[in-house]
């Protein structure tokens, strides 16, 4: 299980468009499982099922049942095998007594499951999943988590994800991307490594400077608490406390965005949205 | 097998499934399929179906039930397949056509399958409604009418992958859709006779698959003539598949290839 994480914009998805094939590579050399995806486009296609970030994705007048019949039969499946295979994955993904209702009524986290059953339709050995979690509940997030921590068994998964700790505890191997580059790869536990000793920090709001702002946490105006590397937290610190490192604090540091222009947002009741400074 | 699958998927599932559940849509459509048969019948009875007889049509009634029944195959056919791919691009759908071994030729096939299942419902409505206005179809010329058909569904489908190609480029703004949509009914040889336009607009027409098809179809199904009298017909339209169709097909994959390297598959 492999995640590639990064701000957006940082090419994740394109990344992954490009292994699914569904986007030519405008330079360099993309391989899967050994497969150039140019010119083994259709041998890499069988060995990989795709779930996209989207609203839709499915036709929701038809049926979960229908749904997943429709796209078994376009991997070359007779109308009873394909029927068959969708009624197995609806049981996989918990659908089964949902299988013939219409998608339409399916809530985000439904559908969501729906489209991954679509993904291993023809059982593929790698899954390439585009923010399986965006935009569902709680709950829902944590049935699709196990469904996905259940793929990867005797599959190569590799995902996409904004929530660190999903990343934290999904993956095996972690590649942090920025501006469509690698900057970094290693296990949930090297990458952490990464950030160092962290602490939380308060701080006068006139001594963060510029390239201090991806670590602010919280602004009160007058102060600010950071949560940083404790070598990038300046001397004179209201109150300086360890905490245990996390993904995101090696994320943070890794890929997130410093730079004169970016401050925090605050919103104060009464006045206005605004950046920066104290409103 | 496979074949059986894949028209139970595209033209059941995903096709009559979708279509009949929405009712309204589903009931509109098939209003528009029966109404022009009268608008026609009536402008025909108020103008005088001898004046409009006088530029060559014999019976107008019959000319323009042909003509209507067999419109639909290139008009909604070529809307179709344009409609389809733009509805796959707003449903998040298309990428996993692309994906499939199916793949986007599969896609245009049986879309354009799709069209043309649903056009012979409507040709068989209107065909029927025909014979209730009075009109007599000569059985004689059913074998020399259905090859021109598929000829004509052949170079349609040729069109529609064109058509196809340029919404993959354009997402919304068709122009092939648009002139077969729109002109087809005035220039096609559909409800005006070719002689009744203007001498220029005639050569426009005479270079419309549909204007040579409704012309044999008139032959064999009002005339009861044989293929071997509608051979000129008949290899106009060979003729037509058979640019038609390997440009179609050129410009569907160009336009995908394109749509790759873009990264504007998904885009709408």
């Amino acid at each position: 299980m492999t995640a590639l994480v990064g701000p957006n914009g940082a090419g994740k998805t394109t990344l992954l468009r490009i292994l699914s094939t569904l986007i030519l590579p405008t330079s360099g050399e993309a391989y899967v499982d050994g497969m150039d995806v140019v010119s083994r486009a259709a041998e890499v296609r069988r060995r990989i099922g795709l779930v996209t970030v989207s609203d839709r994705l499915l036709y929701y007048r038809l049926s979960g049942l229908e749904n997943l019949t429709f796209y078994g039969i376009l991997y070359g499946m007779s109308v009873s095998e394909a029927r068959s295979r969708a009624r197995e994955l609806l049981d996989v993904v918990g659908l089964g007594k949902w299988g013939d209702e219409p998608t339409m009524h399916y809530s985000t986290g439904m559908t969501r499951r729906l489209a991954i059953a679509r993904a291993l339709i023809h059982d593929p050995d790698i899954i390439l999943l585009d923010e399986p979690t965006l935009g569902i509940d709680a709950v829902s997030s944590r049935r699709v988590r196990a469904l996905v921590r259940s793929l990867s068994d005797g599959r190569t998964v590799v995902l996409t994800s904004h929530l660190m700790k999903e990343v934290e505890e999904l993956s095996d191997s972690i590649y942090v991307m920025r501006a469509g580059q690698v900057i970094a790869r290693g296990s949930p536990s090297e990458i952490i490594s990464m950030a160092g000793r962290v602490v939380e920090a308060v701080l006068r709001r006139e001594d963060v400077t510029p390239e201090l702002s991806k670590f602010v946490v919280r602004d009160d105006g007058e102060t600010v608490l950071l949560r940083a590397p404790a070598d990038v937290v300046p001397g004179g610190a209201i109150e300086v406390r360890e905490v245990e490192p996390a993904l995101e604090d090696a994320y943070v540091l890794l890929a997130g965005e410093g730079g004169s222009d970016v401050r925090p947002y605050q919103f104060r009741r009464g006045g206005a949205h605004v950046r920066g400074g104290p409103v | 097998m496979g074949v059986l699958s894949k028209l139970y998927a595209y033209l059941y599932l995903r096709g009559f499934r979708v279509w009949a559940s929405y009712r309204t849509q589903a009931v509109l459509t098939m209003l528009s399929w029966v109404l022009p048969v009268f608008t026609y019948y009536f402008t025909g009875t108020a103008l005088g179906n001898e004046l409009v007889s006088r530029l060559g049509t014999g019976n107008y009634t019959s000319f323009f039930v042909v003509g209507l029944a067999f419109q639909g195959y290139v008009s909604s056919t070529i809307a179709t397949v344009s409609q389809r791919l733009r509805n796959e691009q707003l449903y998040g759908t298309l990428e996993y056509y692309v994906l499939s071994p199916s793949g986007v030729l599969g896609f245009l096939t049986y879309s354009s399958i799709w069209g043309f299942a649903l056009n012979s419902v409507n040709a068989a409505i209107i065909l029927a409604v025909g014979v209730a206005l009075g009109i007599r179809f000569l059985p004689s010329g059913i074998i020399a009418a259905s090859v021109i058909a598929a000829l004509l569904m052949l170079s349609t489908f040729g069109i529609a992958a064109m058509s196809g190609a340029v919404v993959m480029v354009t997402k919304q703004g068709n122009p092939i859709s648009f002139f077969f949509s729109t002109f087809t009914v005035l220039m096609g040889n559909v409800v005006f006779p070719i002689a009744a336009l203007p001498w220029y607009l005639r050569y426009v027409s005479y270079t419309i698959p549909l204007t040579w098809a409704l012309q044999g179809l008139r032959g064999a199904l009002l005339y009861g003539e044989g293929i071997a009298q509608l051979l000129p017909v008949i290899g106009i339209l060979a003729a037509f598949a058979a640019v038609t169709v390997p440009l179609g097909l050129l410009s569907y994959r160009v336009a995908f290839d394109r749509a790759r390297r873009d990264g504007t598959l998904s885009q709408y």
